[in-house]
This record gives structure tokens, sequence and C-alpha cells, in this order.
């Protein structure tokens, strides 16, 4: 049981900095990222890599930790100035792209078959890892919400031109917010990675960015701690329908697609009928006389 | 030089009858629907079902139709349970719905159906042209989207519910207070779009396989069509895949070795995904210089 409850931690704590990574673009500044798994993935490889190659550890997390903005950059370069759906379908098509390249790329990437990377084999000693890497996203992302640049991500949100009045432009917080949030779910995926101890591109398919979109339309857009929220619930939800799985003996994969119909579901309720969330975000005032 | 013509007109055609119905939706109700993908792969494993029950087992081209049908009211049933409730969200909103409900049918899907792959048994002989080697079932697709899309044509520019279509596509809120009634018109949007879309999937599913995974491999290729014939153009979806078809065969086809080195060297088959990425960046960044610019900014 306590076994459990610690594996459930370690993978609610890695769900939720990709949660986070997604909240500080989509629900701070409006960005609708169909490809939030691709930097986790990059963050993973750039792990993999780095060990089949003989690396100590830091090497794949620091390579993983440049690569995800400089392809954040890249890929924010077409889908400038357009609009929100075209910003969707680039970067859903980058992270296939990466999947597909992985694939086709066996000698460095270990193809369909994937790769091993040293495990933290001590399971308190991996939950203690990725619960600091969250907590030092969880207060990164805090400080974004508060500050007057997330101040200023939520004007560009609500209204991209009001922002141009102010003498912002919007692509430079886009751009900037996309940076910080890639690098984030880089080091989730470097953590997830050593955790695991193996990366294929199976892990990292259109359909696990969309657990990360439930988790975060389920917790509340715009609110940290309410995608934390909403991670959890996803993740608790998967882990136990394997037990619900033994108990009622019904096959495995059975289980594991009705398990993502319910988190399509979820997110649709969600949106027709709670569209803020489970915990909404504050509306805030500011006084500009005083602040 | 004209089985790289063949095997573009084939894919285009396959591409082309499913993009229409994402062009459709999005002129109408403005918003990328990612969950027109699942219906292809929705009327896929209809048709594969009322070909082989015991006891129903349709002729193919009957049971496409019934495939069709089904698709089109699941369609309309869609819209009634969840799109029809947020024709005031915006268009991220609704785009992050569709999501939900790709995942949704998709789910169901493989939940129903396992994830392995079924085969059609359809008979086919092999056609000579030149030096193209091609099927009869390759001619029979390529003309049942050639008659589709005519069909399509006449419909929307020859007939009144066809100009009412279009007239909600331009300007929703004056084609309503001109009487035009708008939820009977998008309704029968949805039946088209799906319906369509079930005739693409049931195409490619004869000519390949059926896998809950195939929405993977053509939902790519179906976008970048989308997007290079501009996405709120029907015909322009049929352009872009045509398009994108050829420069995907093209690109294969051509002995870039030679050209370069010296030695025969063609680009693998399995990098037609990358084109169809390659050419939707092209086409944003073409187009972000242009029209788009002016707006934002």
């Amino acid at each position: 049981m306590l076994d459990f409850a610690v594996y459930s931690i370690t993978i609610i704590a890695v769900w939720s900095i990709l949660a986070l990574s997604l909240n500080i673009q989509f629900g701070m500044t409006g960005l609708v990222n169909f490809g939030q798994i691709l930097p986790f993935a990059l963050g993973a490889y750039a792990a993999g890599i780095a060990a089949s190659l003989g690396y100590p550890w830091w090497i794949g997390a620091l390579a993983g930790l440049i690569a995800a903005p400089l392809i954040a950059l890249l890929v924010i370069m077409p889908a400038q100035r357009l609009a929100q759906d075209y910003w969707a379908l680039i970067t859903l098509g980058a992270a296939e792209i990466f999947r597909l390249t992985v694939l086709n790329t066996p000698a460095l990437t270990g193809g369909a078959d994937g790769l091993n990377v040293p495990r933290i084999i001590d399971p308190i000693l991996a939950m203690t890892i990725a619960v600091a890497v969250l907590i030092v996203t969880f207060l990164l992302a805090q400080r974004i919400s508060s500050s007057p640049y997330g101040r200023m991500l939520r004007v560009v949100r609500e209204d991209e031109i009001l922002a141009s009045t102010l003498g912002r432009s919007p692509i430079r917080y886009q751009a900037s917010v996309s940076v910080i949030a890639w690098m984030m779910a880089a080091a989730a995926g470097v953590t997830y990675a050593h955790i695991t101890g193996y990366v294929a591109p199976s892990s990292f398919t259109v359909t696990e960015t969309f657990i990360i979109w439930t988790a975060v339309i389920l917790g509340g857009p715009g609110r940290n701690m309410g995608v934390i929220f909403g991670a959890a619930i996803i993740q608790l939800l998967g882990v136990s329908s394997r037990f619900i799985a033994q108990w009622i003996d019904l096959p495995p994969d059975l289980i594991a697609n009705l398990r993502l119909a319910s988190f399509g579901l979820v997110l649709v309720l969600m949106f027709l009928y709670r569209p803020q969330g489970l915990i909404p975000e504050a509306k805030q005032v500011h006084d500009a006389e005083r602040d | 030089m004209i089985q790289v013509l063949v095997n573009s007109i084939v894919y285009a055609s396959e591409i082309a009858i499913i993009a229409v119905g994402v062009s459709l939706c999005y002129s109408i109700l403005r918003f990328a629907n990612f969950a027109h993908i699942q219906f292809a792969v929705v009327g896929g494993y209809l048709t594969y079902s009322f070909a082989t029950i015991p006891g129903l087992a349709l002729p193919l081209p009957l049971a496409m139709l019934a495939s069709a049908v089904m698709t089109g009211l699941m369609a309309i049933l869609i819209d009634i349970l969840v799109f029809s409730r947020l024709r005031n969200t915006s268009a991220e909103g609704k785009m992050i719905v569709s999501w939900g409900v790709a995942l949704f049918i998709r789910s169901i899907v493989a939940a129903i159906y396992g994830g392995s792959a079924r085969v059609f048994d359809v008979p086919s002989s092999t056609i000579v042209v030149g030096d193209a080697v091609f099927t009869t079932l390759d001619v029979i697709i390529a003309c049942a989207t050639l008659v589709l899309m005519v069909a399509l044509h006449l419909f929307l520019y020859r007939t009144r519910i066809g100009s009412g279509l279009r007239a909600l596509a331009s300007n929703q809120e004056l084609a309503v207070t001109r009487g035009i009634p708008g939820d009977r018109l998008i309704r029968l949007m949805w039946f088209l779009s799906g319906s369509l879309a079930a005739i693409g999937g049931s195409l490619i599913a004869i000519q390949t396989r059926l896998q809950p995974s195939m929405d993977l491999v053509i939902m790519l290729p179906i976008f970048a069509a989308v997007t290079i014939g501009g996405l709120s153009n029907v015909f322009g979806a049929v352009t872009g895949a045509l398009i994108l078809s050829l420069a995907q065969n093209f690109l294969i086809w051509f002995d870039f070795g030679t050209l370069l080195f010296g030695d025969p060297w063609h680009i693998p088959t399995k990098f037609r995904d990358y084109v169809a990425v390659l050419a939707l960046v092209l086409v944003l960044l073409l187009r972000s210089r242009s029209s788009a610019a002016a707006a934002k900014r």
C-alpha cells in the first residue's frame, strides 16, 4: 500500500509539471498547444541518448533543457502572427514529426524498441526527486502568475490587440512563455526517463498530450493549484483503473481504452458545464493607483 | 512518371474526400474540427461490420452507403449533444472540445473492435499502362471521389439548400435574419461531412487496412491539405490534397542521388509525412507575410 502511494505521488508529480507547463501557455496566455508532449519527449530522449552514449545524467538533462527552448522557437516561427487554429496544427505536426523521426532513426534512438536509461532504483528517492522538480516548477509558475509579466500574459490572452496598443508585442510574450514552458516539460521528461528507466516513442503520442489537456481543463485553466489537482485526479483514475481491471476480470487494453474514453468525456463535460474548472482562476483586480 | 501521377491521384482522392468535411465545418462553424478524422475511422469500421456480420453481409457498395448514413447521423447526434451548445464559444474552445470528442470516439472504437488490424477481402485485378501498374480498385476510388466531388459542387452551387449553406458560411447573422434556417442547415452540414468522411475512411481501409490507429496516419496529410487550400474553402481542400499528394509522390520518386553525387538515391517512403508538415509550415510562413500580417501587430 505504501509502495502504491509512493508510486502514485511520483507519477502525479511528473504529470503535474506537464500540466503546469501547459497551464502557463494555455491557461495564462491562451496558446493552444496540441504538441505539449514534444518537449517532454525531447527531455526524455536527451536523457536516453546521453545514457546510451555513456555520458553522465546531467549531460542529458542539460541537453534536454537546451534543446527544448530552441525547438520551441523553431516551432513558433511559422505560427507567429497566425490564428490559434494554425498554432494548434503546427505544434501537433511538430510532435508527430518528432515521434516519426525517433521511429526512423533506430541507430540513435533505438527506433520503436526505445532506449534504456539508468533507473533510480529506490522508489522513495525517485519520488523525492520528482516532487522536488515539481516544487521548483510550481514556484516558478506562481512567480510568473503574480508578476507584471504574468499580468501581461493575461492581457495577451484576453485581447492581443489591446496588448499591442499598450506597446507590447504579443508574439514576444507568446514566444518567451513557450520557452519557459517547454523547459519545464523537458525537465519533466528527463525526470520521467530516469524514473521509468526506459524511453520509447509509444509513450509520446497525441494521446499523452490529451491527457495533459484533460488535467488542465478539469482542474481549472489559469490556476496553478487547480491544474495540479486536475493532474492528480487524472493520474489516480489511471492507476486505480488497473486495480479495477484485476478485480473485474476484463482485458487490460479494453480497460485502457475505456479509461481514455472517460478522459475524453471528462474534457467535453467540463467544457460544457464548468468551463472554469474545479478550482477556477481568481479574477484579478488591480488598482492602477497602487500597483 | 505515369505511376507517380496515378499514385498521386488515388492518394489525393482519399484525402480530399475527408478534407472537404473539415473545410465545410470550418467555413460554417469557424473551428478546426479534429473529431472529423474519427468520422473516417468510424465509417471504415461500420463498413467493415455491415459487410462482414453474418446474416447481414451486405455487398460492399451497400455497406459503404449504410455506413455513410450512420456516420452522418452520428455527426448530427454529436452536434446536438455537444457542438450546438458551444455556438457562442471561442474557436479555441470548440477546437479543444473537438479533441475531447475525438479521444472519446477513438477509444470507444478501439474498445469495441480491439487493436488488431482488419483487411477487406476485395478481388482486384491489375492494369498496366506504359510503365505504370495500378489496380481496378485504384480506378474505382478515383472515380468515386470524382463523382462525389462533382455532386457536392452541384449541390452547393446549383440548389437552394446549397446556396443557403454558402450564405451561412459567408455571413451567419445576416443569413439567419434573412430567413435561412441556420440550425437545420448546420445539421445538414454535419450529415454531409460525416458521411463523406465515412466513405473516405472506408476507401482508405479497403485499399490498405483497418486499424484504430489509422487516424494518426491520415491526420497530418488531411490537415496539411486543408491548410494548403485555405481552411474555409471547400474545393481548396481538393486542390490542397492534389498539391500535397503530387509533392509527396514526386519527392519520393525523384532521384536526388544521381543529381547530387552520381549514385541513385531516393528519399525513403517513410518520410511522406515530413512533406505534409513541411508543406504546412511553408504555407503558413508565406501566409504570415501577406494577409494575416496586417491583422496582428
